[in-house]
């Protein structure tokens, strides 16, 4: 007997309810249990994996794009209308320009920094005279030329196009450039240099101009973009072939190397074929169109002499040279065939230089201003013997220069003297009175321009050498030095 | 064999020394013994410039008879045997005296140097330094006393040029101690004429060379370097302006 328990399980009949509600309630009821599948995976994903798996958070990340960059400017600027003045100019013009209101008022015009100048060369007619004449050039045109160079800062187009000297040679491009750099070269060799060695042989460098080479490069240039474009063609043709021929030459010498050393056992010390496959092949095509004339040399075979064994050079190692004190000088260039007088072992101090005897008196004096000994020093290291020496050139440098500067003084003064004759008429009674308050003034220290005691001097040359050195410390005392300097040497010519 | 007698070309090697002299005052009972004028004893010596550590004396840290065959002092002439000659390391000699005078170094070297023997002068000094706007000031019995020893040495660096191979292999053989970086303690530097500052910084104190003292002097050096080239640059543009200044007044003249 089936109980009703039992219909009811088999008909799936809820327990005394109808039976038209029950197999529809069971699909609702069983549509409610299952959970709602996430999102970003498939629904057959999530009831394979379940609801723990960690992938989940990958996949449920947004895909990420390029994303824009964030230009910090987030919040807005704002751009306002401001005058500004230019360093770099020399009138004092107000332009404006928008700036951000942030940015601070007064802050320097920012390409102000970019106007940068070449230095300028001035020199004296001295200097002139003694490093810098040539024949080709007078000093008028060359002071010409100093001046055009420097207004157009040094463009040598334009500068040559606005070269107009009257009465001048033609002058072409690299003239101008060599005579400018030449005058630079000598000016910055003759001159004593505050600094190390190094910089100025850098200086040096920069102002190196080839004259003849420059030309011919320029000929090279010119004469490279001129090409007709058959021209072009041949030359590419031409480097194909090169390039084929090279690559033979390598596989030739591959195989006979093989050869000989199958047949012979080891290299047979036969001529070597010279590849300069370095240069060829690794350059690009372009670079290499640029050396057109190189390009027939270095293919015929060329016989390579032995390298030359360097002599055994000693140990150059620099701690080792330190610590035992050697110096090593570039060796004589003559070779020992002539008999090399060979230089006595010396104390160092015994070769500090001593200044020309003309002037050394001068020169021990204004060394002795500045606090150094001109003969002694602490102690007389290479480096310190070097220093000293430069010290001394300098000395001397400095020396000459305020005589030459005293001498034109001295010519200045006198030509005063003469226009002033000019213009009085020259009469006598105007000497007269120079001569009066000529002895005044010897007992009276002259110290300004007393033009009359000085043109007695020209008049008068019995009296002239006590005027000369007179005149050398007042002229002294004119030029812009400070006095605490030529006191020292003042006091000591009174004496 | 052939090694021996051949130059080595281009490389000069030097070795540096000091040579000077240390003076005291005779204490009484000192003078007992020696002759009535005498009032200082010295010592006038050639040694090397490194610093001997732990000794009173200035420099001597390496023996220089390595290539230092005989030291010849010649004293002034009131001495007996006035040439004294050391064969042997330490080169120096010691006396009593009462009076400066010039001592004539004679440095003899090693016969594998192939060099003469080199000549060098040094003043004996026996009074305590002043700068030079006091002269002939010896200061009075009492005050030298409390000033201690008088210190009067050069540094100097003798130069080897193209030496023979045999010789520089001795002298490589012999490095020499490098000076100290700075004054270790105790020790002063030594004065020099050629720098008057150093007068304060030297009293009291046994003297010592570092390279402490080259540095300085270079950069006196070039500072003085400056200095005058500052000045040429001054002189120079004035010449310039002045130079400008003729041409026009003579373009007046003729004009």
């Amino acid at each position: 007997m089936a109980s009703a328990a039992d219909v009811r399980s088999i008909l799936s009949l809820p327990a005394a309810s109808s039976p038209a509600a029950g197999p529809s309630h069971q699909p609702k009821k069983q549509s409610t249990v299952s959970t709602r599948k996430p999102e970003g995976i498939s629904r057959e994903l999530y009831s394979l994996i379940g609801s723990s798996a960690p992938a989940l958070a990958a996949q449920l990340a947004k895909p990420r794009l390029k994303q824009k960059p964030n230009l910090g400017g987030g919040g807005k600027v704002k751009w306002e209308w401001r005058s500004f003045k230019n360093g770099a100019r020399s009138d004092s013009l107000e332009l404006g320009h928008w700036v951000k209101a942030t940015d601070k008022p007064n802050a320097d015009y920012q390409f102000a920094k970019y106007n940068v100048q070449p230095t300028v060369y001035e020199w004296s007619q001295d200097e002139y005279s003694r490093h810098l004449e040539d024949s080709e050039w007078t000093k008028e045109e060359t002071d010409y030329l100093f001046k055009i160079a420097h207004e157009y800062d040094l463009r040598w187009y334009i500068i040559h196009d606005r070269y107009e000297y009257p009465n001048g040679p033609t002058r072409e491009i690299e003239d101008l450039k060599d005579r400018y750099y030449s005058v630079c070269r000598k000016l910055v060799r003759n001159r004593t240099w505050a600094g190390d060695e190094a910089s100025k042989s850098q200086l040096l460098l920069s102002f190196q101009y080839d004259k003849e080479k420059e030309i011919l490069r320029r000929k090279y240039v010119a004469s490279l973009a001129n090409r007709t474009p058959e021209q072009i063609q041949e030359e590419e043709a031409l480097y194909i072939e090169i390039k084929r021929l090279e690559q033979n030459e390598r596989q030739f010498k591959r195989d006979r190397e093989n050869l000989l050393r199958t047949i012979a056992g080891v290299d047979s010390g036969l001529p070597d074929i010279v590849e300069d496959d370095a240069t060829l092949i690794v350059a690009d095509p372009k670079k290499k169109k640029l050396k057109g004339m190189d390009l027939d040399i270095p293919q015929t075979p060329v016989l390579t002499a032995p390298v030359m064994k360097r002599p055994p050079t000693l140990n150059k190692n620099a701690v080792y040279d330190a610590t035992h004190c050697i110096i090593r000088n570039d060796p004589p260039p003559t070779t020992p065939a002539t008999k090399v007088a060979h230089t006595p072992a010396y104390l160092r101090s015994f070769k500090i230089p001593y200044p020309k005897a003309a002037i050394a008196h001068k020169v021990n004096a204004l060394l002795t201003e500045i606090g150094v000994s001109h003969s002694r020093l602490v102690m007389p290291t290479q480096a310190n013997c070097q220093h000293l020496e430069s010290v001394i050139d300098a000395a001397t440098n400095l020396v000459e220069l305020k005589k030459v500067l005293d001498k034109v003084n001295q010519d200045v003064e006198v030509l005063k003297n003469r226009l002033e004759f000019r213009e009085d008429g020259g009469d006598g009674g105007s000497v007269a009175d120079a001569i009066e308050t000529d002895d005044r003034g010897e007992t009276a220290e002259p110290e300004g321009e007393s033009r009359r005691s000085q043109s007695v001097m020209s008049a008068r040359s019995t009296r002239s050498r006590k005027h000369s050195r007179r005149s050398m410390s007042v002229s002294s005392v004119d030029t812009a030095v400070p006095t605490s300097t030529r006191t020292g040497i003042k006091r000591q010519k009174r004496m | 064999m052939a090694n021996e007698r051949v130059r080595v070309r281009g490389l000069s090697i030097f070795r540096p020394i000091i040579y000077g002299n240390t003076a005291t005052l005779l204490t009484r009972e000192e003078r007992e013994n020696v002759p009535a004028e005498h009032t200082h004893k010295w010592t006038v010596a050639v040694r090397s410039a490194a610093p001997a550590p732990g000794s009173d004396i200035v420099g001597g840290a390496d023996n220089l008879g390595y290539f230092l065959k005989r030291v010849s002092f010649k004293l002034h002439d009131t001495y007996p045997n006035p040439t004294r000659n050391i064969d042997k390391p330490p080169f120096e000699v010691s006396e009593t005296g009462w009076g400066e005078f010039e001592v004539t170094i004679k440095l003899h070297f090693i016969p594998e140097s192939g060099e003469k023997a080199l000549t060098i002068y040094h003043h004996l000094k026996l009074h305590p330094w002043s700068l030079s706007g006091e002269p002939d000031s010896i200061p009075p019995l009492e005050v030298a006393q409390k000033a201690g020893p008088v210190h009067s040495w050069q540094y100097d660096e003798i130069v080897f040029n193209d030496p023979y191979q045999n010789f520089l292999n001795v002298l490589t053989n012999n490095p020499p101690t490098p000076l100290p970086r700075a004054s270790t303690n105790g020790r002063t530097i030594p004065f020099h004429i050629a720098n008057p500052a150093s007068l304060e910084a030297s009293k009291g104190g046994v003297p010592e060379f570092t390279t402490l003292i080259v540095k300085d002097e270079s950069e006196r050096l070039e500072k003085a370097k400056k200095t005058i080239i500052a000045e040429q640059e001054k002189t120079r543009a004035a010449l310039i302006a002045k130079e400008k200044e003729l041409e026009q007044l003579q373009k007046m003249l003729n004009g």
